[in-house]
């Protein structure tokens, strides 16, 4: 019961925290230069022609009526049309979105497949030399360096040298696979430097934690391996620091996948919103950001619940997130 | 366009300009704003965090809703936000800095402030009489000063970025004037013929933010206990 009482608490503030993005979004929406009137109509329009486009857009309406409109459209998926390309956004970030999705996902799993290894093996050995100091200098690098660095040189080793993987060139997943893959890697790559490199971090502090405990001294006194210790007793008590950080890390990688998809030239949700930026076209911002924000609560909401379920302990605990 | 040589430490750019002068003028802009960007972010941080730590109530409802709705964006995401309404330029770089760095480093002040809160020493100033701004500044302020200073430099890291990013889609900083994250914009187009115009500029800008994470990482062992780590 408590647990339910919890989680429609942490619904209904995820849902006020939403509503609070729109206003935010709708009023910047809104201070951006450049009227929508002059926009549609051009720098000539009389001000009669204004006023007649203004009421049938309904922008003589008081401003919280207009926003209630746009949140009531965007609620149903109707998320305008774009004022270059006079197409509805809504299907252009929906035939878009399986790009970024892709990408993302690519850079979280490598991120767990990597990262989580690397950093129990740099916890378990932790001396100050070799290995352990090596893997510190190297997820220390990764996330230092941004996106866009490390996408250019890659661009520039990949195109200047044949190295077999192409870069600027993409391939959709329906049509060929294997080539979509192939063109998907290098950017996937860079995108995961700077997660792979947190998760390793995060990885070596929860284990270092977990190492200390008295039942980890029990399991190596009883004379267990080191690896049924670290399967039995050290991943399970050391996840969650790691699950919750995965969460945060993926809104960090929607924005760095907007940087890579620029760089690399793919056609995914993040070229969309920096092209939209760029011509003004305020309808595509709106909605693309909009997404963004959307993605990142609703994948914080789950990875609470994923947490919950690996630690029942903690969902009760309620001011937790506080 | 001429590759690194003795009289160009880091060759000569498509107008037959030496990188060198051009990545010092450009680390200081970026310094300059990501600087200007942190201590802002710095001072209402630690105003909002320290009210809303101590005082709790509404006001701490308010700033944690509006701190949780910017944390709400990916950080290049809000920075192209910003620079959709206040145009590119410099005052959006700075702008996105702060709105970027600020719901960190709220977050962990007021989580801080509720601490130091409790203590003995903050109950007994306000047994003797001690009025609230004097309460915040002499007792609470210096106990949060650490977390504000770890915070803080791991800020200046993320400006650089930030500037960098931002400036690098060509809404920030804008050439002719440098920043790195313009020149390594502009080294872009030349990239297959000349690639030291990136490598540069990179170079030093991944300098910049490892030298800064390290001293973050210094400042944190030295002034913040494990316990009361966050994970980031």
């Amino acid at each position: 019961m408590r647990l339910l009482m919890w989680w429609s608490g942490r619904a209904l503030s995820s849902a006020a925290t939403l509503l609070g993005v729109s206003v935010l979004i709708f009023a910047a929406v809104r201070l951006m230069p450049g009227g929508f009137a002059e926009t549609v109509l051009g720098p000539f329009a009389t001000p009669e022609q204004k006023a007649e486009l203004a009421a049938r857009y309904g922008l003589d309406q008081p401003v919280f009526v207009q926003y209630g409109h746009w949140l009531a459209a965007v609620a149903g998926g109707d998320f305008g049309f774009s004022m270059i390309s006079r197409q509805p956004v809504g299907a252009e970030l929906l035939a878009r979105l399986p790009i970024t999705a892709e990408l993302t996902v690519l850079a979280v799993a490598a991120s767990v497949l990597l990262g989580v290894p690397l950093g129990v093996l740099t916890a378990v050995r932790a001396r100050p030399t070799g290995g352990g100091a090596a893997g510190r200098l190297l997820s220390g690098l990764g996330v230092s360096v941004p996106e866009f660095v490390l996408g250019s040189l890659v661009v520039f080793v990949f195109s200047r040298y044949a190295l077999g993987l192409q870069v600027g060139s993409w391939v959709p997943l329906t049509r060929d696979p294997a080539a979509n893959l192939a063109t998907m890697i290098l950017p996937a790559a860079v995108l995961s430097v700077f997660s792979i490199s947190v998760t390793a971090r995060t990885t070596r502090d929860a284990v270092m934690g977990v190492l200390v405990e008295p039942y980890v001294t029990a399991a190596v006194g009883r004379g267990e391996s080191p690896w049924s210790i670290v399967r039995h007793h050290i991943l399970r008590n050391a996840a969650t620091p790691v699950v919750t950080l995965i969460g945060t890390t993926t809104a960090y990688l929607l924005g760095g996948a907007l940087i890579v998809e620029h760089v690399f030239n793919l056609p995914g949700v993040g070229s969309y919103i920096v092209q939209a930026v760029g011509r003004r076209d305020y309808a595509v911002v709106q909605a693309g950001v909009l997404l963004a924000a959307g993605v990142f609560i609703v994948m914080n909401v789950l990875i609470d619940l994923l947490v919950g379920a690996i630690d029942p302990r903690l969902g009760v605990m309620a001011g937790r997130r506080a | 366009m001429q590759p690194p040589g003795p009289g160009w430490w880091l060759g000569t750019d498509n107008l037959g300009r030496s990188v060198l002068p051009r990545v010092m003028e450009g680390v200081g802009t970026t310094l300059l704003l990501s600087s200007i960007a942190v201590l802002v972010t710095a001072v209402l941080s630690a105003a909002f965090g320290i009210l809303a730590g101590y005082r709790g109530g509404y006001l701490n409802e308010l700033v944690m809703r509006l701190v949780e709705v910017l944390y709400s964006f990916p950080a290049i995401v809000l920075a192209i936000l910003v620079a959709a309404v206040l145009g590119p330029g410099q005052t959006a770089a700075l702008a996105s800095i702060v709105l970027v760095t600020i719901p960190l480093m709220t977050r962990l002040v007021r989580a801080a402030a509720v601490a130091v809160a409790q203590r003995d020493y903050v109950t007994s100033a306000v047994i003797s009489g001690a009025r609230l701004p004097r309460v915040l500044v002499r007792h609470v302020l210096p106990n949060v000063a650490g977390t504000i200073a770890v915070q803080g430099t791991y800020a200046l890291s993320v400006g650089i970025a930030v500037e960098g990013g931002l400036s690098f889609l060509g809404f920030g900083v804008q050439p002719p004037q440098a920043s790195l994250g313009v020149l390594i914009q502009q080294g872009g187009t030349y990239m297959i013929a000349a690639p030291w115009l990136i490598l540069g500029p990179g170079v030093v800008l991944v300098a910049a933010i490892l030298a800064i994470n390290v001293v973050g990482d210094g400042l944190r062992d030295r002034l913040e206990p494990r316990e009361t780590r966050s994970l980031t």
